[in-house]
């Protein structure tokens, strides 16, 4: 594929900037699939405007429960289940509620023995991206780089030069700097950052530890890879808010694919970025 | 300007209004747009008869001297410092009146126009229907919703024609927008914000012989509703146009609270109409900071259209990530290079500052246009369609936004009103 062009699509979706990079195949068609997954995505998990995820919400808030009709949704808390015990508790996107959670999985029934409420923040982009991927795959879509909000990328086969796709992550203070490399196929990428543009803006949401409900402060990054975008988004956010011991047991377990770098040092600071794994 | 130069001018204005109102669904929505653009019929011109001759009436004297169909035949006001202005602009044999009666009695017009106090609007108007004369009443039509039902059903019974001024349904600039509005360019219009906002008093100096609720009877709530019927009447016309239909219901605060200076009509109010399916007019009018001046803000999910300016706005979509740009560009040149990305995305939601596009077609001479539509109306005996509801409804919205605020709760679009 050398030389390839890229077909792309760009547009706003889940608050943010959506990108779609495909190569190796001109069918607009292919591109128009994957926007529509991601927007399919958007419908279904939004909290901002009226949508399966605000109408389940309006029936857990009182700790009832109900049928989830909704494949999207419901494909998307069976993820989250899964993944809310793979991170110990720490990835909850109920604000640490989810213990009180029980999905039947023949009835598609969702219960709660308390009130709670969901929002998906940034696991719906990891998860929109995913479906945008199996839409491509479905078209014949050989390589692809596919990006939401630009902490939220998947990418789709081999690179289209051949092998990997070299990825870099950069600091998020110091200009120049990257915190990691990576070579990724078939796979996701996460960010999560309490530092960066925005992050102190008034309104901005702070991040929660849902296991004891602390609000998570530090100056860190959390960099995730993963097969999935749905698990990339749930573990970057779990390493942001774990303390000591839960990050060491994060990391250990895939050490080349997470990262938290905490950034201590004065921004511009010329110390060397200390990588916790 | 010469006489070749403003008959030119009045072609390409005249030709920019039926070009304006040829879209998909004009007919429907401004269907008097095209006719008031029409040839105007020969025959002998029609005889006005003016009451009230402040600014206004001045104004609209000095217009229907532009008509190619109608001549200012009489007029009357009790104030003579303004009927002293007023006959400058008439020939000086034009009879004159003290009492409005007396000039309907006198048989020497065919028609009536009004620009008199508010609260006299109605019993001009129906005094006149009364008399036989077809009438042309400023906006907003009268101080209470009662007394413009009461116009209208006047005017039916006697069979004879009224219409109310509203310029902006004559302005290219407005047609043309609806056009492109009605094309979908900007979109499902789900909200439109509008604004009059001033900074001056209002109040006007009182030449000698004056009474402060002659010459500022705008500022006197048994004379007007202030704001309310003086300003937003214009916009919440323009509103209901855009819209495409009529409110369910209104709610609104007001205050005097910067000009206290013994008027009783707010100097300050803001108002939220509801439409159907959730659609909201949001209505704001002061006086005492201009930086926002006059504006209709229409918002749809496409696009945004400020008429006042004259501008259509698309909505911005997100730029290209560096980053990936340059590794399309990489690949294309068969490089293989690490692309940096990751970093957190933050779009601070501020205002969009982008130039957008000319709607074209700056204002002319829309009050003439009005008149001229008025006279061949009182020709042929039928009043130019679809004019007479915009009036109404606007002078009803503009009246029960004043009550809400009075009332201090959320009122229900009246179920008694005249239909059409």
């Amino acid at each position: 594929m050398t030389g390839a062009a890229a077909s792309v699509a760009r547009f706003a979706a889940m608050g943010t900037r959506v990108e779609l990079h495909v190569f190796g195949c001109d069918d607009p068609a292919a591109l128009a699939a994957a926007r529509a997954a991601i927007l399919s995505v958007e419908d279904a998990l939004t909290i901002h405007r009226p949508s399966p995820t605000t109408a389940l919400n309006d029936a857990l808030s009182s700790g009832g429960n109900a049928v989830v009709e909704d494949r999207l949704l419901f494909g998307a808390l069976v993820q989250v289940d899964a993944l809310w015990r793979g991170t110990g508790g720490l990835f909850d996107p109920s604000l640490g509620h989810w213990s009180a959670l029980t999905i039947d999985r023949a009835s598609r029934r969702v219960s709660s023995t308390r009130p709670l409420t969901f929002d998906f923040g940034g696991f719906g982009k990891g998860y929109a991206l995913d479906r945008a991927v199996t839409a491509l795959r479905a078209m014949g879509v050989p390589s692809a780089l596919l990006s939401a909000g630009e902490s939220s990328i998947a990418v789709l086969g081999q690179h289209p030069l051949g092998g990997d796709w070299p990825l870099a992550v950069p600091h998020p203070a110091n200009d120049g700097a990257w915190l990691v490399e990576l070579e990724l196929q078939d796979a996701a990428l996460s960010i999560s950052s309490t530092i960066g543009p925005g992050a102190a803006k008034p309104g901005r949401a702070a991040m929660i530890r849902p296991t004891d409900g602390a609000i998570v402060t530090t100056a860190a990054t959390a960099i995730a890879a993963a097969a999935t975008g749905a698990e990339a988004e749930a573990l970057s956010t779990a390493l942001l808010v774990s303390d000591p011991v839960a990050r060491d047991r994060l990391c250990a377990a895939a050490p080349e694919q997470r990262f938290l770098f905490p950034h201590a040092a004065p921004v511009g600071a010329e110390r060397a970025l200390e990588p916790t794994a | 300007m010469t006489d070749d130069d403003f008959a030119l001018s009045r072609r390409t204005f005249l030709d920019r209004v039926l070009l304006a109102s040829a879209g998909v669904g004009m007919s429907a929505a401004a269907p008097w747009a095209a006719r008031a653009a029409e040839d105007i019929a020969k025959g002998p011109r029609v005889r006005i008869g003016v009451i009230g001759t402040g600014d206004r009436g001045r104004t609209l004297i000095q217009n229907l001297n532009k008509t190619r169909n109608c001549t200012v035949a009489a007029l009357c006001d009790n104030f003579e410092p303004h009927m002293a202005k007023a006959r400058a602009y008439v020939p000086a044999n034009t009879p004159i009146f003290t009492d409005h009666r007396k000039m309907l009695e006198a048989k020497g017009i065919d028609a009536v126009v009004i620009a008199t106090p508010l609260d006299l609007h109605a019993r001009h108007t129906i005094d006149a229907l009364e008399a036989g004369y077809p009438v042309f009443c400023e906006k907003a039509m009268a101080r209470t919703i009662a007394d413009c039902s009461a116009m209208v059903t006047r005017a039916r019974a006697r069979g004879k024609i009224l219409q109310i001024g509203h310029q902006r349904l004559f302005n290219p600039t407005y047609l043309n927008a609806l056009k492109r509005a009605q094309a979908g360019e900007i979109g499902n219009i789900t909200q439109i914000r509008a604004s009059w906002h001033r900074n001056r008093s209002w109040r006007r100096q009182i030449p000698p012989g004056g009474t402060e609720r002659e010459i500022n009877w705008r500022l006197y709530r048994d004379r007007s509703a202030g704001l309310m019927t003086e300003l937003a009447t214009h916009q919440l016309q323009v509103a209901n146009w855009f819209m495409g239909g009529l409110p369910t219901r209104v709610m609104g605060s007001g205050s005097i609270c910067f000009w206290k200076d013994g008027r009783d009509v707010y100097d300050q109010v803001a108002l939220i109409y509801d439409y159907s399916d959730g659609r909201k007019v949001i209505y704001t009018s002061m006086l005492n900071n201009a930086r926002y001046g006059c504006e209709e803000q229409i918002q749809g999910s496409k696009g945004t259209i400020e008429p006042e300016l004259g501008r259509i706005y698309q909505e911005v979509q997100p730029g290209a990530v560096p980053a990936l740009a340059r590794m399309r560009a990489d690949v294309q040149a068969g490089r293989k290079n690490t692309v940096p990305i990751g970093g957190a995305t933050w779009f601070p939601e501020l205002p969009v500052t982008t130039p957008g596009d000319s709607l074209g077609w700056g204002e002319y001479d829309e009050t003439m246009l009005q008149f001229e539509g008025f006279g061949e109306a009182v020709r042929s005996g039928k009043e130019v369609p679809g004019l007479l509801a915009q009036a109404y409804y606007a002078s009803v919205a503009s009246l029960l936004g004043e009550q809400a605020i009075d009332q201090g709760q959320a009122l229900a679009w009246p179920a008694d009103l005249v239909t059409f």
